[in-house]
C-alpha cells in the first residue's frame, strides 16, 4: 500500500497540479477586445487585481485593473496585437495569465 | 581551371544539398503533426506511428514539463498541430491558459479517472477565506507501466479515429508496445519484490503511481529537482528519516558533487530514478535502468 504523502504532516509546501493554484484566469476575443475574467478556484470572483498585457515580444503595452465584477477589457485597438498577447492578472497573493495567440484574434475575425 | 571546377563541384553540391533540404522540409511540413505534453506520451505516439508522422514534445530542455510557461509562437505552434496528446490529471498547467481545438484533444488517462491518486491536501490561506486546503492528484501515470499501456490504447485509438495511419499498422505496433511494456512490468516486478519493506524517501512527490504498482513505502519531500539541498532541507530529512526510519532517497535528478555524502551521513542509500516526463531517451530503457537502480539500492540495504 502507498503510504500517504506526509506534506502537511511535515509542513512542506508543495505546488502539487494546477488544482492547487487558486487564481483562474480566462480570456475571450473578439474583432474589437480581449475580455478578461479572473475567478478563484473555490467560484468567487476576483475583485481587486492588477492586469499586465504583453505582446509577442514579451513588452507590456498595457496595466488596467481588475474591475469589481472580476474583468477586464483590453481594446485590441489599443494595443498591437499582431504576434498575440499574453494576459497577467495579479492579485496580490495569487496570480496567473492567459496566452491569446495571433490566430486566436483572426478567427474571431473571421479572417 | 582546376579552381573553377572546384568551385563549380562545390555549387553543385550545395544545390543538391539546398534542394534536398528542402525536400526533406517540404516532406516534414506535409506529414500529419502530433504535439505530446510529455515525453512519455511521445514515445508512445513516435512508436504507433512509426515515421507516419512529426510527434513532438514542445518543453524546451531543462524545463519542468508539468510546470511549463509556453510562449504566444510555442501555443501558435500547438494550435496548428493535427493532434495534441494530454496526459490528464492536472498535468501540464499550461493547457488550462490558452485555447486548444477541442476536436484535436486527446486526454491519455480519461478513462483512467478512478485509477488516479488523490494526493494530501495542501493547507493555506488567502483573502477573507481564512485557512484552507486543496486537493490535488499525483500525475505521474507513466510510472505504473500498466497505466502506460491505457494511455497508449487511448493514443492509438485517438490516431487511428483521426486517420493519421492505418488502423492495423498502429494495431500492430500497439501490441509490440503493449508486450514491452508489460514485460518492463514483469520484469520491475520481480526486481523490487520485497523492497516494500525498506521505506524510501523521495526527494519530490513523482512517484505515487510506481509505489502503488510495486508496493513501495516512499514518503516525499519538495526539494528542486539538480539542487544542492539547504541545511533547512536538510535538517527536514533528517527529521522524516526519524519519523520513517527510511534507508533509501530517491532523487529525480542528479544533485550537485557533496549532496550524496550529506545525505548518507543521515543514514541514507542514494538512487537517481528519472521520472521520464522529459526524458531524452527511450521510455522502456530509461525505466528499466531507473527501477534497477532503485533495486540495487534495496539489496545495499539489505546487505548493510
Amino acid at each position: 500500500m502507498i503510504r500517504a504523502f506526509a506534506l502537511a504532516a511535515i509542513g512542506i509546501v508543495a505546488p502539487l497540479s494546477a488544482a492547487a493554484h487558486q487564481l483562474v484566469v480566462f480570456a475571450s476575443v473578439d474583432c474589437e477586445a480581449v475580455t478578461v475574467e479572473a475567478k478563484f478556484s473555490n467560484g468567487k470572483v476576483a475583485q481587486l487585481g492588477d492586469v499586465r498585457v504583453l505582446d509577442g515580444l514579451n513588452n507590456l503595452v498595457l496595466r488596467l485593473k481588475l474591475e469589481r465584477d472580476g474583468t477586464a477589457r483590453v481594446p485590441l485597438a489599443d494595443v498591437d496585437h499582431t504576434g498575440g498577447l499574453v494576459i497577467e492578472v495579479e492579485t496580490g497573493d495569487h496570480d496567473n495569465y492567459w496566452i491569446v495567440t495571433p490566430e486566436d484574434i483572426a478567427r474571431k475575425c473571421g479572417s | 581551371m582546376r579552381e573553377l571546377t572546384v568551385r563549380l563541384g562545390a555549387g553543385l553540391l550545395a544545390g543538391c544539398a539546398a534542394f534536398l533540404f528542402s525536400f526533406s522540409a517540404v516532406e516534414a511540413e506535409d506529414r500529419p503533426r502530433v504535439v505530446a505534453v510529455n515525453a512519455p506520451l511521445q514515445y508512445f505516439a513516435a512508436r504507433l506511428l512509426d515515421e507516419g508522422a512529426e510527434v513532438e514534445f514542445p518543453v524546451p530542455d531543462g524545463v519542468d514539463p508539468s510546470f511549463w510557461r509556453p510562449t504566444i509562437a510555442d501555443i501558435s505552434r500547438i494550435q496548428g498541430a493535427d493532434l495534441i496528446l494530454l496526459n490528464g490529471a492536472g498535468f501540464a498547467t499550461w493547457i488550462d491558459r490558452v485555447s486548444l481545438p477541442r476536436s484535436r484533444l486527446v486526454n491519455a488517462s480519461a478513462a483512467l479517472k478512478d485509477r488516479f491518486i488523490v494526493t494530501e491536501s495542501i493547507t493555506h490561506s488567502h483573502g477573507e477565506g481564512g485557512e484552507h486546503s486543496h486537493e490535488g492528484l499525483a500525475s505521474y501515470l507513466w510510472l505504473d507501466p500498466l497505466l502506460a499501456v491505457a494511455q497508449a490504447e487511448a493514443v492509438a485509438a485517438a490516431l487511428t479515429r483521426k486517420g493519421l495511419a492505418p488502423g492495423d499498422a498502429v494495431a500492430a505496433r500497439l501490441a509490440a508496445l503493449r508486450a514491452d511494456l508489460e514485460a518492463l512490468d514483469d520484469a520491475a516486478a520481480a526486481a523490487l519484490e520485497g523492497a516494500g519493506d525498506v521505506t524510501m524517501i523521495a526527494t519530490h512527490p513523482r512517484y505515487h503511481y510506481l509505489a502503488r504498482r510495486y508496493g513501495l513505502s516512499i514518503s516525499a519531500l519538495e526539494w528542486e529537482a539538480g539542487a544542492m539541498p539547504s541545511p533547512e532541507d536538510l535538517a527536514t530529512l533528517e527529521g522524516l528519516v526519524t519519523q520513517t526510519g527510511a534507508k533509501v532517497l530517491i532523487w529525480e535528478a542528479a544533485p550537485p558533487a557533496g549532496a550524496f555524502a550529506a545525505t548518507e551521513a543521515l543514514g541514507l542509500q542514494n538512487v537517481v530514478f528519472d521520472p521520464l516526463a522529459r526524458s531524452e531517451g527511450p521510455f522502456i530503457e530509461g525505466f528499466a535502468a531507473s527501477v534497477e537502480a532503485l533495486a540495487a539500492a534495496v539489496r545495499a540495504v539489505a546487505a548493510n
